[in-house]
């Protein structure tokens, strides 16, 4: 029984995110903007009002990483969702249709070849900085991998017994695809869709500590990090809330995945 | 044989062809004019047309690229207004620092990710198998520039053991050079030891499956060698088709290393480039990223069908 013990750790992890999510709409201890020299730099302390401290402007850490949160997540699962619809579309259009196969197929392979987070860069040199070229620059880095998939998913379904049989009773390319192939896919697509989501959350992370994702003074837990750099040797525990909330986030979303991969798609003859 | 390695190298080359349209066309839709970002805002508007036109930005797009690709060929990038130099001369002077980061990160995680993915695969559900395998999800979630901070603070600030910023070439001192690179490459090591660790432990397990394995053993061979001799070689192949990979998703990684460690790397450059919008400067790191990525990945693959006759006779429809 052990392989659930990934699946059950990674959504306790990702519902203790989804809980500081959903309660920053509802109460924050302090505005996550709201500057106050006076109280800067407190040190995290239970009894005091700031639990988790203040940083350099005086600002309520707890609430930055609670408004943080927002943007992490909008942007993550953002643009997955983005990403795998894009993919989802190309992938199915170049194994139905011949002739946009090569075409579309060699521009994903183009995009695979791009190293990392460097295309996301890439992009967000062209797009305005923020949530909203965070989340268009990392949906195109997730189209490639999902258009593949699909792409050889249908590839591999076509042949089936049950597909051949839907087309001889003359159902439409457009109900075949959604009736029979996307419930084939599904087990795999949800299983990429999860851990997507966790790699999507450490280039958002990435992009915010290298300033170019989501602007100050917002808060984004790899904004708080690059903004306590200058601080780190002085007040290192500037650092530890926003670095444990990126490191919850991003291994509950890849233990999910791992879980998921191996009840769905494994099917207990894994090797875990 | 040969017709695989021609295969390769010609779905590489239209790879690079298709990497080099994304690159122009999507830097070239940037908004603003670069002239103008050239000679800043007070430049009169007669001279940021004679800066655009010289530039040939009045150009066709389509002939801005064909002179763009041809120039590559000739290893002319143009030159980056950030910097004022060709673009050649500074990736030719960042050259040592990326590669040296990255060999020596590769090798790290190579060495770390074999030792604990074997132990882990023989020694299944053990404390040493539980412990890699955490290695493995942690490794994959801690972000790197968080711990760059941390190893700063604690190795360079707190022990004053080793420098937290800045390049020693190698030739200028060699144990300053390895000072300088430790700490980044450790960094970098720890992102790609997971992905690593789980290919090499689930092919690993597969391998101690097979048949030739219970041969092996009814031979009278030692445990040792049946592991060494036959498993290892066995789960060899997916592990180096990783490598490879993991190489290129390296050159990504050192963006943000070299950021923290302030080292005058590739990565650096590209985040400079890309703030500065030097559209000239990012065109060529970019391309010359990505084309060795692809030239890393043509050679592993090569060299994987060397090691695995099955690939090649998959490959002349021999299965």
């Amino acid at each position: 029984m052990r392989k659930n013990i990934s699946l059950i750790l990674g959504i306790i992890l990702v519902l203790i995110i989804i809980a500081v999510w959903v309660l920053s709409f509802v109460y924050m201890p302090y505005p996550p903007n709201e500057m106050n020299i006076p109280d800067k730099f407190l040190k995290p302390s239970i009894d005091s009002e700031h639990i988790l401290g203040t940083d350099n402007f005086g600002r309520d850490i707890l609430s930055r990483i609670m408004y943080g949160s927002r943007n992490v997540l909008l942007v993550g699962i953002g643009s997955v969702t983005l990403g795998t619809l894009l993919g989802i579309f190309l992938g199915a259009v170049a194994a139905m249709k011949r002739f946009a196969n090569t075409i579309i197929m060699r521009i994903m392979d183009g995009l695979m070849a791009f190293p990392g987070i460097l295309l996301a860069m890439m992009l967000v040199a062209v797009l305005e900085r923020g949530i909203q070229g965070s989340i268009i620059a990392i949906s195109i880095f997730m189209v490639p991998v999902f258009s593949r998939l699909v792409y050889s998913m249908i590839l591999d379904t076509e042949a089936l017994l049950y597909i051949k049989a839907a087309k001889s009773y003359g159902s439409s390319r457009k109900q075949i695809f959604l009736r029979h192939y996307i419930p084939a896919m599904l087990p795999r697509l949800i299983t990429q869709f999860t851990s997507a989501i966790g790699s999507a959350v450490m280039i958002e992370t990435s992009l915010s500590f290298l300033g170019l994702g989501i602007q100050p003074p917002y808060a984004s837990w790899g904004l708080m990090l690059s903004e306590s750099r200058q601080f780190f040797l002085s007040y290192p525990y500037l650092a530890v809330a926003p670095g444990i909330a990126i490191i919850i986030t991003v291994l509950g979303f890849n233990l999910i995945g791992d879980g998921l991969n191996d009840i769905l798609i494994n099917r207990g003859n894994s090797n875990e | 044989m040969l017709s695989y390695i021609l295969d390769r190298l010609k779905s590489s080359i239209v790879v690079l062809f298709v990497v080099s349209v994304i690159t122009f066309f999507v830097l070239m839709i940037i908004p603003g004019n670069p002239a103008q970002l050239i000679l800043g805002t007070d430049a009169t508007p007669e001279a940021i047309q004679e800066l655009h036109a010289a530039m040939g930005l009045d150009r066709p797009l389509y002939q801005q690229y064909l002179s763009w690709l041809l120039d590559l060929f000739t290893l002319d990038m143009g030159s980056s207004y950030v910097y004022g130099e060709s673009v050649t001369a500074l990736i030719a002077r960042s050259i040592p620092v990326t590669f040296s980061i990255s060999i020596f990160a590769m090798v790290m995680a190579v060495f770390i990710a074999f030792l604990f993915g074997i132990i882990s695969a023989i020694k299944k559900n053990s404390i040493a198998d539980y412990f890699s395998r955490s290695i493995m999800q942690l490794g994959a979630a801690i972000p790197s520039f968080w711990i760059g901070m941390v190893f700063i603070v604690y190795f360079g600030i707190k022990l004053r053991i080793l420098p937290v910023s800045g390049f020693v070439p190698i030739e200028q001192s060699f144990a300053g050079f390895i000072k300088s690179i430790l700490l980044p490459s450790v960094v970098l090591a720890i992102g790609e030891v997971g992905t690593l660790l789980r290919i090499i432990r689930s092919s690993m397990l597969d391998s101690l499956k097979q048949d030739y394995m219970d041969m092996a053993r009814v031979k009278g061979l030692s445990t040792g060698k049946t592991y060494i001799k036959y498993a290892l070689r066995g789960a060899l192949t997916a592990p180096l088709t990783i490598i490879g990979m993991q190489f290129a998703k390296l050159a990504g990684g050192t963006v943000v290393v070299e950021t923290i460690f302030a080292l005058p790397g590739l990565g650096r450059m590209v985040l400079t480039a890309v703030e500065h919008r030097d559209i000239v400067l990012l065109q060529g790191l970019v391309m010359f990223i990505t084309s060795t990525v692809i030239i890393i990945t043509l050679i592993v693959d090569i060299s994987v069908m060397y090691l695995n006759p099955r690939i090649k006779s998959f490959q002349q429809g021999e299965l």
